[in-house]
């Protein structure tokens, strides 16, 4: 039982940093209509800016800040240079991400080299509940994606911004209509869910050691997450990340852990195929102007 | 009327034959390198390449052709790689029969990951196609000693054709270009034939096919069928040539990669795979650039070739070249897949 | 003489909505019949459930004695119904010609004598022989219009279902239009046209048939429609 309560709580601090990019790629492609594929790559540079902080011995807290500000900026900078020019032809801007995947990992490599890289664990405690050994930093990890995921929603459902920005996911040349500034909250969702991506890598990093490469899985698992909630859905790709961190948590915990992988796909390519909207219902993206 | 049917037939075999040529010159001209004694890792790295290509030729035909964007491609030539290989270790099956076996094998996966097009569609679906790319890699992994688990699988059979022994790099080489020469016409053959056009015009409108009598399910598939046969083709040819497979040559990236390269060249053109393959595997080569440096230029080139050159390179290099011989620039008179849109703005 | 189409109590729930509500209707042979109705009448579902694009909740199509409810959109045509969509369609990225050669390369029956043996004879037909190496993409809309009905004419119908097909035309085009569609019958093939424009209807339909909330509440010679008081009570202040 201890052991179990354990992987569940290892699984579900996974599930937090692939909920993380899970909800950027699903507000990205439901204002813009792109799979933006680059988007683990984009979580990878989080944990390698995390990394660097640390290493130049700042404290893990302004690290992770550097890391939001840093992947955040780096999300500007393509939106404006690269995937404004796609909007009208979503399938380019997934070309695209394609090519800056390879870009960007190499150019990691390039620079720091190819091998993992590694913090020091930001919080050691772990605290004995009932023989349960609960490791502090996971709880952080969780503690710190409920609270921004929480503040995401409340933006989202409670302020003007937020009811322009669901207006927009909605229905893109409607919403322009209205007078919403559609191209600016496109530039917006970007660069938030880049930042989104830049926490998840610095929280992942505080977890786990991390390559240059660790953004392919992630990404897979965080469309896997999104689509499995609904693309374009964020209460649903919350509720799939939930969903999946404890069957993560679940099979780790049963002897099935090679098999860990293996889940969040099967479970994706089920769910469409019964739901090609996924579990909750999404968007289809946004309707082509002609 | 029946006579000016002919004639249009005619007219229209004679365009299309004509087509085939600058590929065909190309491929003969490939074929006579080894006059000049080239290096052994000028050798290998042309066979690495035009095995690529034999699979491309499948991809363009799916993605090209049909306008199904696979990300899964490498999963389809990784069942032909350990079709040769299990068969070989387990069956004694040689090269030869291993190819219409892997082919086949290869053909029956691409059947599975194509099914769910007929529910999923769009983006969806390309994200499926990683998945199911992504989950063959994890079942290779995960096989135990039958896959052989992370380290993969060897495989030490003699190639022999007529008795003479191809294992030879220059004779491998050599049968590698027959083999593209060969992957070349049957995608040119389906392009120019009804078949082609079918597809096409699934590409196109599924909706008006269908209206018009297209079966689109059957023939979506069908087109998976198709590009199957050639990736599992390509595997078997790939297994033989390095000796050994293991389940991260087939994973997601790789099928990334074979795609990039599909699109870098030109999907719909019949010389797209080839100048694809080529210019990936030697323009490193040919710049000096070590691996990481190359795979950054493959990432910029790709991105530049996507908000550039809609049609790929070669289609753009066409279409050029057609605009400085007459004169004046022909206008983009289509919207495509790959059209940027700032043209338009 | 049996009809060439006939419709039997052809009904169409969309959750709670009935977008059709027991409808008869015949075709016969050789004939240009007119289905109207105000929008949301039902006239764009009967079309739909017609040629597979959806299931009906109820009832049956018979095609020259055949059944053929429920038969996917493909069978439909492979059947020997040609039908053209509201939204004018073509092949944008492929040549006229080349559309107009994939779009006979796919005919399930030919028992009859075809007025139009190759791609060319279909595009002199419709008049745009000038355009055939062109893409489609290109073409202006009423080029377009025409492109679609020799896609729909080069499967070999017997029977042609056309909706809305002068939208979006100009006068003159929606009289080319009209003498095309009127020499269909004399080359075997009966037509149905579904639209709300009156004029059109009556240049083109000796017969007419009027839906309104998905119930079928007139049928029969064009004049004596255009007089019943059902009708009139539809359209009170409307196209009329």
């Amino acid at each position: 039982m201890d052991i179990f309560i354990q992987q569940i709580l290892n699984g579900l601090s996974i599930a937090s940093v692939i909920t993380l990019i899970a909800i950027g790629v699903t507000l990205i492609f439901g204002l813009t209509g792109i799979i933006n594929f680059a988007h683990g790559e984009f979580l990878m540079i989080g944990g390698i800016v995390t990394w660097l902080a640390v290493s130049a011995g700042l404290g893990f807290p302004l690290a992770v800040v550097l890391a939001i500000l840093a992947v955040g900026l780096m999300g500007y900078i393509l939106e404006r240079g690269l995937f404004r020019f796609t909007l009208e032809r979503p399938t380019n801007g997934f070309i695209v991400s394609l090519g800056l995947i390879v870009v960007l990992q190499h150019v990691v490599v390039l620079f720091w080299n190819p091998n993992q890289k590694s913090i020091p664990r930001p919080l050691t405690t772990v605290w004995e509940v009932g023989g349960v050994r609960i490791a502090s930093v996971r709880v952080m990890v969780i503690a710190i994606t409920i609270a921004v995921v929480a503040l995401s929603f409340r933006m989202i459902t409670a302020s003007r911004y937020g009811r322009a920005l669901r207006a927009s996911v909605e229905d893109r040349d409607t919403a322009a209509l209205m007078g919403i500034p559609v191209r600016r909250y496109i530039t917006g969702v970007f660069v938030l869910g880049s930042a989104l991506a830049g926490l998840g890598g610095a929280l992942l990093i505080a977890l786990f050691p991390i390559t240059p490469f660790t953004g392919g899985t992630m990404v897979m698992k965080g469309f896997a997450v999104a689509l499995i909630g609904g693309l374009g859905n964020i209460y649903g790709a919350v509720a799939a990340g939930l969903i999946l961190g404890i069957v993560e948590g679940f099979s780790a915990g049963y002897g099935f852990s090679q098999w860990t992988d293996a889940y969040s796909f099967a479970l994706m390519i089920l769910v469409l195929i019964v739901r090609p909207h996924g579990l909750f219902g999404g968007t289809s993206g946004p309707r082509m102007a002609s | 009327m029946t006579e000016g049917l002919h004639q249009d037939r005619a007219g229209c075999g004679l365009k299309a034959l004509r087509s085939l040529l600058p590929v065909l010159v190309i491929l003969a001209l490939i074929a006579l390198v080894p006059l000049f004694s080239p290096s052994n890792r000028f050798l290998s790295l042309a066979i690495s390449a035009g095995i690529n290509v034999i699979a491309l030729y499948g991809l363009s035909v799916l993605f090209g052709q049909t306008g199904i964007l696979s990300m899964g491609h490498a999963a389809l030539v990784g069942v032909g790689a350990y079709a040769a290989a299990i068969l070989a270790r387990d069956f004694g099956v040689g090269f030869w029969a291993a190819l219409p076996a892997a082919a086949l094998a290869s053909a029956a996966f691409a059947m599975i990951v194509g099914i769910p097009s007929l529910r999923v569609g769009g983006h969806h679906f390309v994200i499926m196609t990683f998945a199911f790319g992504q989950l063959l890699a994890i079942v290779l992994t995960n096989g135990g000693d039958y896959t052989g688990a992370a380290t993969g699988l060897d495989l030490a059979g003699p190639v022999t054709l007529f008795g003479a022994d191809m294992s030879d790099l220059t004779r491998y080489y050599l049968m590698v270009v027959a083999f593209v020469t060969t992957a070349a016409v049957a995608s040119w053959a389906i392009i120019n034939s009804s078949y082609g056009r079918t597809l096409r015009a699934i590409r196109e409108n599924e909706k008006l096919a269908a209206s018009l009598g297209i079966n689109v399910g059957r023939h979506k598939i069908g087109a998976f069928v198709v590009s199957g046969i050639f990736a599992g083709i390509s595997g078997v040819l790939l297994a033989y040539f390095l000796g050994h497979i293991s389940p991260s040559q087939f994973s997601s990236f790789p099928s990334i990669y074979l795609a990039l390269m599909v699109m870098i060249g030109g999907a719909r053109l019949i010389e797209g795979p080839l100048a694809g393959g080529i210019l990936v595997a030697f323009l490193p080569e040919v710049l000096n650039l070590d691996p990481v440096q190359s795979r950054i230029v493959y990432g910029v080139c790709l991105i530049a070739v996507i908000m550039l050159l809609p049609d790929g390179l070669i289609g753009g290099v066409v279409r050029a070249l057609r605009a400085a011989l007459s004169g004046k620039p022909k206008p983009e008179t289509q919207q495509r897949n790959a059209t940027p849109s700032e043209a338009r703005r | 003489m049996s009809p060439i189409l006939a419709i039997n109590g052809l009904s169409k729930q969309f959750g709670g909505v009935t977008a059709l509500a027991g409808v008869d209707l015949a075709i016969e042979e050789g004939e240009i019949l007119g289905v109207v109705g105000p929008n949301g009448s039902g006239k764009t579902t009967l079309f739909n459930v017609v040629t597979g694009v959806h299931r009906p909740s109820g009832g049956t199509v018979l095609f020259r004695g055949q059944d053929i409810t429920g038969l996917k959109p493909h069978a439909i045509s492979r059947a020997g119904i040609g039908y053209t969509f509201q939204q004018a369609m073509a092949f944008a990225g492929l040549g006229v010609l080349e559309n107009v050669r994939i779009a006979g390369e796919h005919v399930g029956t030919d028992s009859t004598a075809n007025p139009w043996p190759t791609p060319q004879a279909l595009l002199d037909f419709v008049g745009l022989s000038a355009v055939a190496n062109e893409k489609a993409g290109v073409l202006p809309f009423g080029s377009l219009r025409l492109l679609g009905l020799a896609l729909a004419l080069a499967t070999r119908p017997s029977l042609l279902l056309l909706d809305e097909p002068a939208a979006g035309l100009n006068d003159r085009e929606t009289t080319a239009l009209v003498g095309l569609v009127r020499q269909l019958p004399g080359h075997g093939i009966s037509v149905c046209v579904i639209d709300h424009d009156m004029k059109l209807m009556q240049m083109l339909c000796r017969r007419l048939a009027v839906l309104d909330f998905g119930s079928k509440i007139s049928d029969g010679p064009t004049e004596a429609v255009l007089a019943d008081p059902k009708v009139l009570e539809v359209y009170l202040g409307g196209d009329l």
